[in-house]
């Protein structure tokens, strides 16, 4: 029986600094004309009528990690011999995500297939997702440009988050979802949230209805983009405008891939992962110097095929997209992802063309 | 109507390149998108109106190597078309230029933050005003309220170099030294409030490199040093000190070469000013050599030249 | 390199093969006495200098940089030092701007044989250096 909790709209903070007491908490701030999921603090003002500009997928996977330090020491009676000392850190705090959307949280189950589900699970994302706990918005209402019913996803989807938030007006109606997310409803700050269910579960369908179908369905659609995938012609006219940038990846709540490198000055260093995005030239590019995506509708023909067809072909039909929307807002200009998957769709082999 | 003529000039150009560049209605109301038109049937969906803000002429280095083009231009976007020529970037025989006089586009940005970020159902616009209709009603903007900072201080609305002007020229009513305001009152800041006022603005960063691939003048994109391992420039902490060098190193580049279409502010993702770092350096070019970049294609950029008498150029005391 | 506690600061100079790097050795030869704060990377010529050297080694740990090439005119190279002239200019009105002291960088021209000269710069500049005290734009931590 899940949890059901009243909270005020008023005794946000109190709930807030209570749970800061057990938790490292992140909130979506006003940074500038940006919001970001920041550390909470009690003082910079919260943003919770729009989805973030970044997704919270920072928060468990960093853009910047450092998975190990090392350092090179020669010893002083034989300068010849060199000893490393490594040094890593896989303590994670307990940590919560507070305020994310439903397609943030669904960002983190497309991470947890490649990352967890192997028999060589990365410590370090399992690490920090084991001691998060996400607490999400559901949407009032859609974004410019997403589609998240289109990808099997809901505006007041509870899959992949610890407690549904919905906003009722005058306060939030909270849902707990897994056991952890039925500890923090018990804080005393609730009211029982018994009589605002039905409100909430009204105002889902409602926004459901709101949300825009750019294609029917995603039914065969990794067979249809594959058989695109000698269709040059196809995929230089959806890649025209595209300035093969790495903003759309950066801020996708599915992106998940990586670079690791190691930094070092001197005889002391960083291994470090970051974020990489396959809209860069030099995402393959390899050491001899060939790169087998020199073409930006080559890198635009793999990061669709990645999350409509590669992906789902892997993983039993699972679309690696969530349909926040955020690459199309965010896109300098106005690449539609949903769009280009329509064309797919609706693409009929002309033999005049 | 500019965009009926417009059309007609393009229905005129189409059968002599590959493509025609330009702008057709994006995927909600207040954004326009580039629009490739290879076929006489695209034509229609052009449009012409102030939601056309992308430079289109940074399409044009990597096309004209082997392909005929033609492209829409607006006064600030023309500057780039100059300076392509003056650095010997572009075929100019494989491109034909269609300008249109400009009195000023909307900033996204702004137009949301006008109307608090609320869904906009539909926008209606004339020369200089749009009308921005939310759930919470209509509200009509001045272009100017809502235009990028560069429209307030421009000096060419009408592009410098095109094959065909579509409208009639505009002059500009503003006052050249009113280009530089802005850095002007920013160097009124202490030393230690400009440092907080990048470090602040400079977090925020992720390096994506949008404002790298939207400027018409960073052509280096794919062997940029910013990425590069070897030199190793700037590593892959997201730290301060990596957030500066990127950016420092974009704008050094940029010495006497920025077009200031401002596509750079425009299109970074967490909404940093880019492009002010830029307004400096060439301020600098003006005052110390006398330049503006992109004013016509017979110039030489000030780095790439020098002379053997500097007027403007002290010996430095210590 | 161990920056000596306290007592020195890091100042980088990039110093031109011919004429600077020459004039600190005359000054070397000659036994003129500076401090040592300054440790001096020998270039071809001040116009190998891009003035990104300059804002790297800023960013990353230096408190000053000095910049000394031939005097115009007399460039090894013939017009090594005319660029530079024009790029460190503008590098040095444009350094304020992001907030890094403009004090902080300084280029000069000095020729091989002025040996007193360059112990004159070199004293003066590392005192504006010190006068400035260490810049405290180097932040290790990452995200």
């Amino acid at each position: 029986m899940a949890k059901l909790g009243y909270l005020p709209k008023e005794k946000l903070t109190d709930f807030l600094e209570n749970l800061k007491k057990k938790y490292r908490i992140y909130v979506p701030c006003q940074d500038g004309d940006a919001v970001l999921f920041q550390p909470f603090d009690g003082e910079k003002p919260l943003c919770l009528d729009r989805p973030a500009t970044v997704s919270p997928k920072s928060v468990i996977f960093p853009q910047t990690d450092i998975l190990f330090s090392f350092d090179y020491r020669k010893s002083s009676e034989d300068p010849k011999q060199v000893s490393i000392e490594l040094t890593e850190n896989l303590d994670f705090p307990e940590t919560v995500i507070f305020g994310s959307r439903p397609c943030d949280a669904k960002g983190f189950l497309i991470y947890d297939r490649p990352y967890t589900q192997t028999d060589m699970p990365d410590i370090y994302y399992k690490g920090r997702r084991e001691k998060t706990t996400i607490i999400t918005l559901a949407c009032n209402y859609p974004s410019p440009g997403c589609f998240c019913t289109s990808v099997g996803g809901d505006p007041a989807d509870k899959e992949g988050s610890d407690i549904l938030m919905t906003d009722v007006g005058t306060g939030y109606f909270f849902e707990a979802v897994t056991a952890k997310g039925e500890e923090i409803v018990e804080d005393a700050v609730f009211e029982d949230g018994s009589s605002y269910q039905e409100k909430a579960q009204a105002a889902h369908k409602a926004v459901a209805d709101l949300v825009k179908k750019p294609f029917d369905s995603t039914e065969g659609l990794p067979e249809k983009l594959l058989s695109l995938f000698e269709n040059d012609a196809f995929w230089e006219a959806e890649a025209a405008k595209c300035i093969s940038c790495g903003a759309c990846t950066y801020l996708c709540p599915t992106c998940y891939c990586f670079n690791i490198t190691d930094e070092q000055a001197g005889s002391k260093g960083e291994r470090i992962r970051s974020w990489d995005a396959c809209m860069f030239y030099h995402f393959t590019l390899e050491a001899s110097g060939h790169n087998p995506r020199p073409l930006k509708q080559q890198r635009l023909k793999n990061r669709v095929g990645h999350k409509f067809s590669y992906y789902p072909k892997k993983y039993e039909g699972a679309i690696a997209c969530c349909g926040c929307g955020r690459c199309i807002r965010s896109c300098p200009v106005s690449v539609d992802i949903s769009e280009i998957v329509a064309h797919a769709q609706e693409y009929k082999d002309e033999p005049s063309k | 109507m500019t965009q009926k003529k417009l059309k007609e000039v393009v229905q005129k150009v189409l059968p002599d390149v590959d493509m025609v560049i330009g702008y057709r209605q994006g995927f909600d109301p207040v954004h326009a998108t580039p629009f490739f038109v290879t076929r006489p049937e695209q034509i229609d969906e052009l449009i012409w109106n102030p939601l056309c803000v992308h430079n289109l002429a940074s399409y044009i280095p990597s096309l004209t190597t082997n392909k005929k083009v033609a492209v829409i231009v607006k006064g600030c976007d023309s500057r780039a078309i100059n300076q392509y020529l003056q650095e010997n970037l572009i075929n100019r025989e494989n491109l034909v230029v269609i300008g249109i006089p400009c009195s000023g586009v909307v900033s996204v940005s702004k137009v949301l933050k006008a109307v608090d970020h609320q869904i906009i159902e539909s926008v209606s616009c004339e020369n200089h005003a749009v009308t921005v209709k939310t759930s919470q009603g209509e509200k009509k903007l001045s272009v100017s309220d809502v235009s990028p900072d560069k429209c307030k201080t421009c000096l060419y609305p009408t592009p410098l170099v095109y094959d065909h002007l579509v409208g009639d020229p505009i002059t500009s009513d503003k006052e050249p030294e009113s280009v530089y305001d802005e850095v002007r009152s920013f160097e009124e800041k202490s030393l230690e409030d400009r440092f907080q006022f990048w470090k602040t603005e400079l977090d925020r960063c992720i390096r994506c490199y949008a404002c790298r691939n939207a400027c018409p003048m960073c052509i280096c994109q794919d062997r940029c040093i910013a990425e590069s391992r070897d030199p190793h420039w700037v590593t892959q902490k997201t730290n301060q000190t990596e957030k500066f060098m990127y950016h420092m190193i974009h704008a050094l580049h940029l010495a006497g070469r920025c077009v200031e279409c401002e596509e750079c502010t425009r299109v970074c993702p967490m909404e940093i000013p880019v492009a002010k770092i830029k307004k400096k350096i060439n301020m600098e070019m003006d005052q110390l050599f006398d330049y503006k970049a992109g004013l016509n294609a017979e110039d030489t950029p000030p780095m790439y030249t020098f002379k053997v008498d500097e007027e403007t150029i002290e010996e430095h005391e210590l | 390199m161990s920056v000596v506690a306290g007592k020195e600061l890091r100042i980088v100079g990039f110093l031109c093969n011919w004429c600077s790097y020459g004039g600190a050795d005359t000054a070397g030869v000659s036994r003129f006495k500076q401090p040592s704060d300054l440790r001096i990377i020998r270039v071809p010529c001040s116009g190998r200098v891009d003035p990104l050297f300059v804002v790297k080694a800023l960013l990353n740990g230096a408190d000053g940089v000095l910049v000394a090439g031939c005097h115009p005119n007399d460039c090894h190279y013939s017009e090594g030092n005319f660029y530079a002239r024009r790029r460190l200019e503008m590098l040095k009105k444009f350094l304020s701007y992001m907030g890094i002291d403009d004090k902080r960088f300084h280029y000069t021209w000095v020729s091989a044989s002025e040996g007193a000269r360059w112990q004159q710069v070199v004293t003066d500049f590392t005192k504006q250096i010190h006068a400035l005290g260490p810049l405290h734009q180097k932040e290790e931590a990452g995200d």
